[in-house]
């Protein structure tokens, strides 16, 4: 799976989260970038991209990851 | 009430209580939410279309998960996230109460959130409802 195919499905996932189709996510996206991104989002989120690639995140990567970016480095790695 | 935090939960922990249901909630429920639909108030109209009672609204028979989660499990310190909700049978009054059975099944310790999954029976051991629900907690 290429980085590129991982930020589509990405994009795909955070308008669905955020029901916002004007969402597309750069590595460099944080939650700060998007209103909704709250904390109980934030789990939505973390649990449909699971879902959508099949890993799972673990605590420290949870409450580590610091924008989009990093969370996909992290899916790569599992889907390598 | 119960006074569980996330780390004194377990999986497997369960719950059961009964949950009466009356006419005068059912007018209430309609006073607070203004379903006036005919299949819950009328009588007649239920029998015309194959019901031998009116029908419980449906969110009333579910409002009881609120319940479930601030009473039970996990009491006093539950934040719902989401329900689930699955309506398997029409609930009528003359088979309540209804009775409520949930157990946790997940506990996600990244975000501090349990999984319930609770099923509700009338009178008859009918199934009339099932889902599942994220819990989290307040701090």
């Amino acid at each position: 799976m290429t980085k590129e195919q991982i930020y589509q499905d990405l994009d795909e996932i955070f308008q669905d989260v955020f029901d916002d189709e004007s969402i597309h996510v750069t590595e460099a996206t944080i939650a700060a970038d998007i209103e909704d991104w709250d904390s109980l989002e934030h789990i939505n989120l973390v649990v449909a991209i699971e879902n959508h690639f099949k890993i799972k995140f673990n605590m420290s990567e949870v409450t580590s990851m610091k924008n989009v970016g990093e969370m996909v480095a992290i899916i790569m790695e599992r889907k390598a | 009430m119960n006074h569980y935090t996330f780390e004194e939960i377990k999986i497997g922990t369960t719950a059961n209580f009964e949950y009466e249901l009356t006419k005068q909630k059912m007018r209430q429920f309609q006073a607070i939410t203004g379903d006036i639909n005919p299949l819950h108030i009328d009588l007649n109209y239920a029998k015309e279309k194959g019901f031998k009672e009116n029908v419980v609204y449906g969110m009333l028979t579910s409002a009881i998960l609120s319940t479930l989660a601030g009473v039970y499990l996990p009491g006093e310190k539950s934040l719902i996230h989401s329900v689930e909700i699955n309506f398997l049978k029409p609930v009528f009054l003359s088979q309540c109460p209804l009775k409520i059975e949930a157990t946790v099944t997940e506990k996600d310790e990244r975000f501090s959130q349990i999984t319930v999954k609770y099923t509700i029976c009338n009178q008859l051991a009918v199934k009339v409802c099932k889902g599942t629900m994220k819990i989290g907690f307040v701090k």
